[in-house]
């Protein structure tokens, strides 16, 4: 598995190097406003084109670019109906508390499960490259903690079916 | 009520604003040519890969591909055959291969990794060989590879 | 290997940085709506004087140095000029503001000075440039635009030595030389390779770089008779207009975001990499000959960690940082990272924003001073050239 999901990591991590290349830029439409030129997509010629990289038809990330921002969206592996219940819940869970995370967006972009807006003010006032690692780090282990999740609940599940059939078992 | 006009980019009519299609100089090649071209390239290809020269194979490609609007399908014959190209190089040879490239084919390669991934459907392409060529065309081409990729409007 | 001269000027970002003529005191906006004037004293630099009169932040400082006065430019769609005047009540010297009007309705962006210092040139988020002037009957700098072609944000400008011609990168991809001649200031300007009959707002010449890309940066050569620019798809482009010849060097690391001349055949451009670039060339060819940022430190720790390893070393909980966000209130996402490598090799921590000529002997700059987002000041001897070996950049892909 992780000789996959080493190149996939890699390229995430490279992409997203290469667009946090951003500047503060306030708005060419709105008078005294300054905004991210991703979200509001009212000016053409500042966003760039948008990349995907992806493992295989179920894990794939966004990344969309632009010149004060980038929007960056994951969509993560859900393999069988638990997995999709469970990342839901997961993603649902840290996405009430965007603002604690800083660099999380409150909804995802539509067709992926949760969705990052850094913008030149965290470029700013974080290390760049923190953040790239922060991405990445998230990614391997969202994974991970699904499946773990995963896993504990099928043993309790397991655990609840054998004390209840125990009564039959006499 | 109907609230459609509600939706209106009416932006768009401002002398103003800036449209997509003058952000680039456009294909200056007519479409149905730019398809022929595509055609007699795939043929060109094959018989490199015959031959087994790769990097010849790559570079026919790569050199001259159709970008723009209106060129879907020389897009998607050039993608087909590119696909076919990175399926059958051995991953040992892969970073020789970029090497020889000349710049513009670099770029261009770069490109056609991220439609490659971005594509819904797979294809007949497994995601671990367009990320290894990944891989290594950023460690030849570097980041600056990347960023052409997302700055330049002549999108294959 | 001259070391350069490194000040810790700040731990926010600078937005830009200007020194007066004999360098003894230095501008800087450090990302707010003030101005801050340093004085040198010693080794060091401490703060003086705070000019405020701008309520937006301000995006470009330029300080002319025989008439020592101050233009700033802020996001608040304004301009100042200011001057050191002596307080009518205690006859210290204080720097007062004069208006501008700019006409303008978007943030203002960048501002230069004229190699005459009688007049400076305002790009701005208005599709246009204002060419200001000083109008003494009513005491103000008036505004004359340039407008057409522009299509988009303008980034920077540049002047020509003769103070007719200006160059311009903008957000839609182009970089252009305007005549910005205004015929109450300036005497009818020799001919030059950029033409000869030039009224207002005649477009001399119009660039792109093949691969698009905003042009973060704009330059005449010191004779200028070159112009060089560099767009975010990472290339630096050399123009000849004589011949009509384009050099455009594709880089492999992350776009430049500014450059200056240091003499007629070499520049020294930096941006979102950290460290300060050298190119070299003529008329016959330009290329990347290295980079004045030859920092060694911990470069062997590193050599370890880049590489194979460069995913693996993150095998540490991105939960452990959530659970402690959520239970403990630790919203630090950098702190909690448990990689220790926070500092990047490169003398600048973070990108580059501005690059000028700080010392110069005869028609050659000896030495360049840079700001960055990081809050540090840089002054680099140019001579120390460090040839790009395999040691690939700061930033990218440890």
């Amino acid at each position: 598995m992780s000789n996959v999901l080493r190149p996939y990591l890699a390229a995430v991590r490279s992409t997203l190097t290469a667009a946090l290349t951003l500047e503060n830029f306030s708005s060419q439409v709105v008078e005294r406003h300054n905004k991210p030129e991703v979200e509001t997509g009212t000016s053409k010629e500042v966003l760039l084109n948008p990349l995907t990289i992806s493992r295989n038809e179920n894990e794939r990330v966004l990344i969309e670019p632009s010149v004060n921002s980038i929007r960056l969206s994951i969509k993560i592996k859900q393999a069988d109906e638990i997995e999709r219940i469970l990342c839901h819940k997961f993603t649902r869970f840290m996405m009430q508390r965007a603002e604690s995370f800083i660099v999380l967006r409150r909804k995802p972009v539509q067709g992926y499960d949760i969705s990052f807006l850094i913008t030149n003010t965290h470029t700013e006032t974080m290390l760049k490259h923190k953040i790239v690692d922060f991405i990445i780090q998230f990614m391997e282990e969202v994974d991970k903690e699904i499946s773990e999740m995963k896993l504990s609940l099928n043993a309790r599940a397991r655990i609840v079916a054998e004390s209840y059939l125990t009564a039959f078992n006499t | 009520m109907d609230t459609a006009f509600r939706k209106i980019d009416i932006d768009i009519y401002d002398e103003d604003t800036l449209q997509e299609s003058e952000l680039y100089d456009a294909d200056p090649r007519d479409p149905a040519q730019v398809l022929d071209d595509a055609k007699q390239r795939q043929a060109a290809v094959r018989s490199s890969l015959a031959k087994g020269d790769i990097g010849e194979a790559l570079s026919i490609t790569l050199d001259n591909a159709p970008y723009g609007p209106g060129v879907d399908a020389a897009k998607e014959i050039t993608l087909q055959t590119l696909l076919t190209i990175l399926n059958s190089t051995k991953s040992t040879e892969i970073t020789g291969i970029i090497k020889t490239l000349s710049q513009d084919s670099q770029d261009t390669l770069m490109k056609y990794l991220y439609k490659g991934m971005g594509m819904p459907g797979w294809g007949d392409i497994s995601g671990s060989v367009l990320l290894g060529w990944h891989e290594k065309l950023t460690e030849v081409a570097g980041t600056g590879s990347i960023v052409r990729a997302m700055t330049d409007r002549r999108t294959v | 290997m001259a070391l350069p001269e490194v000040h810790n000027i700040a731990q926010v970002p600078i937005t830009s940085h200007a020194f007066s003529g004999d360098r003894s005191q230095l501008a800087v906006s450090l990302n707010s709506n003030d101005v801050q004037i340093y004085s040198r004293s010693g080794t060091d630099f401490v703060p003086t004087e705070t000019l405020s009169e701008h309520d937006k932040l301000i995006t470009s400082i330029d300080w002319a140095p025989n008439s020592n006065r101050i233009v700033t430019a802020s996001q608040d769609r304004n301009a100042y000029v200011w001057q050191e005047t002596p307080d009518p009540e205690t006859g210290k010297l204080v720097w007062k503001p004069t208006l501008v009007l700019l006409r303008i309705n978007r943030s203002a962006t960048y501002v230069r000075w004229s190699p005459n210092e009688d007049k400076f040139a305002v790009a701005s988020g208005a599709r246009a440039i204002s060419i200001c002037s000083f109008d003494a009957e009513n005491n103000w700098w008036v505004a004359k635009h340039l407008k057409k072609p522009i299509r988009s944000t303008v980034l920077s400008v540049d002047w020509h030595p003769n103070n007719v011609l200006l160059a311009a990168g903008s957000a839609d991809m182009k970089a252009r030389v305007f005549s910005a001649f205004i015929k109450e200031v300036d005497q009818r300007p020799a001919p030059t390779v950029w033409g000869s009959k030039l009224p207002f707002n005649t477009v001399c010449g119009e660039y792109t770089s093949p691969a698009g890309g905003w042009v973060h940066t704009v330059g005449f050569s010191p004779s200028g008779d070159v112009l060089a620019f560099a767009s975010h798809d990472s290339s630096v482009s050399i123009v000849y207009p004589g011949g009509p010849a384009i050099y455009n060097i594709r880089m492999t690391s992350l776009p430049l975001v500014t450059l200056t001349w240091t003499s007629e055949d070499s520049i020294v451009a930096a941006g979102h990499d950290c460290r300060p670039l050298v190119f070299t060339g003529s008329e016959a060819g330009w290329q990347e000959t290295g980079t004045l940022d030859d920092s060694k430190s911990g470069e062997t720790s590193r050599a370890g960690a880049a590489g194979a390893s460069s995913v693996g070393r993150l095998k540490a909980g991105a939960f452990a940082t959530f659970r402690d966000a959520d239970t403990r209130g630790q919203s630090s996402i950098s702190g909690s990272s448990p990689s220790a490598d926070t500092k990047l090799l490169t003398v600048h921590q973070n990108t580059i924003t501005n690059a000028r000529p700080y010392e110069i002997h005869g028609d050659q700059v000896t030495r360049v001073s840079t700001t960055g987002v990081d809050g540090i000041l840089a002054i680099w001897d140019v001579n120390a050239v460090t040839a790009l070996t395999a040691r690939v950049g700061g930033i990218q892909l440890r």
